[in-house]
């Protein structure tokens, strides 16, 4: 009495992993047994159309390593750029609150830069809140 | 196309260590050649688990900073691919999860490859193949994405049943097993959808 095939078998012999005197045994089955060669048939089938979708998915002649490198080298640069500047800022503001001076000319100079700061601020703020909902960012020419 | 065609394709395995070092020292840009070597089969599996171009894209840029990220825990022993791949999988399904988005079919007419085979057969057996195809990129909506995943690697991707298992992350012996319930699930779906087999 031939030797019972598992589906675990079945799907060895499909995918070609079996050992050569497995694959001719469950070969030897299949001849005699019409309900195996169905089987194996539909599983083939299948098989075969799934390896008809090896597409080429649209837009892959433009690639993600842009988007890769974007996120692996923009916040370093960010943490340089702000961490720099804040340490000049700071230095900056120190150097004009200790120096001899007109204490109401600091004043004003003050709060020149303080509301151009403050006006910049919200512009960027807002182009960033529009960019991040902005649907086409991600489109490319 | 056969299976084991596919893979990663592209690098020598001793210049993707190289790479590999480099990167670990700090070098984003020597990343640049795994990206493109990967990312073709990444994409892929991408689109096949997610469904669309669009999520699959997000998924795979994903992967590719998380693979970057963890590199230093990378076995250089071992080939990047089917780290990568476990990477991905990981990260299409957490998508899956997370963002509540399902798995939803894109139509593939646009994006079908003609194979010069297929041209050969007359325009009949091409007009049958698309049919077939269209039909499971349907059916694979139906089957869940434990299904749905051994079933890219094995067929889109080519892998042989020891890699899907180091992908998968689960004994080599499961893979046959996990693979029959797949494509069960898959045949159960089309014949719902009206498929005919022999």
């Amino acid at each position: 009495m031939p030797e019972r095939i598992t589906h675990d078998d079945l799907m060895r012999f499909i995918d070609g992993e079996l050992a050569p005197e497995d694959h001719a045994r469950i070969e030897a089955q299949l001849r005699t047994s019409t309900e195996l060669q169905r089987e194996v048939a539909i599983f083939n089938a299948m098989k075969t159309d799934f390896q008809d979708l090896s597409f080429q998915p649209a837009g892959s002649g433009h690639s993600v390593w842009d988007r890769v490198n974007r996120q692996l080298t923009r916040p370093v640069g960010w943490l340089l750029m702000i961490g720099g500047a804040a340490v000049l800022v700071a230095y900056g503001v120190f150097v004009f609150a200790t120096s001899p001076g007109d204490p109401w000319e600091k004043l004003a100079i003050a709060a020149v830069v303080i509301g151009f700061v403050v006006l910049l601020g919200s512009v960027v703020w807002e182009r960033y809140r529009d960019w991040l909902h902005d649907p086409y960012r991600d489109v490319y020419r | 196309m056969s299976s084991g065609t596919r893979k990663g394709d592209g690098l020598q395995p001793q210049v993707e260590r190289e790479l590999i070092r480099k990167c670990r020292a700090g070098g984003a840009r020597f990343y640049e050649p795994l990206v493109r070597a990967y990312e073709p089969a990444g994409l892929r599996i991408a689109v096949a688990m997610m469904g669309n171009v669009e999520d699959a894209r997000d998924a795979l840029q994903d992967a590719f900073v998380k693979a970057y990220d963890s590199l230093h825990r990378f076995d250089l022993r071992r080939p990047f691919g089917p780290w990568f791949f476990q990477i991905l999988r990981n990260q299409c399904r957490d998508m899956l999860r997370s963002r509540q988005a399902r798995f939803k079919v894109e139509a593939l007419d646009e994006r079908l490859e003609l194979r010069p085979a297929d041209a050969e057969k007359g325009p009949e057996r091409l007009r049958q193949r698309a049919a077939a195809r269209e039909l499971l990129w349907q059916a694979l909506e139906h089957i869940g994405a434990e299904h749905r995943e051994i079933l890219v690697l094995k067929e889109l991707q080519g892998l042989r049943y020891a890699e899907i298992a180091q992908v998968l992350d689960i004994p080599e012996g499961t893979v046959a097993s996990r693979l029959f319930h797949a494509r069960k699930a898959l045949k159960d779906a089309l014949m719902s959808m009206g498929a005919e087999y022999p």
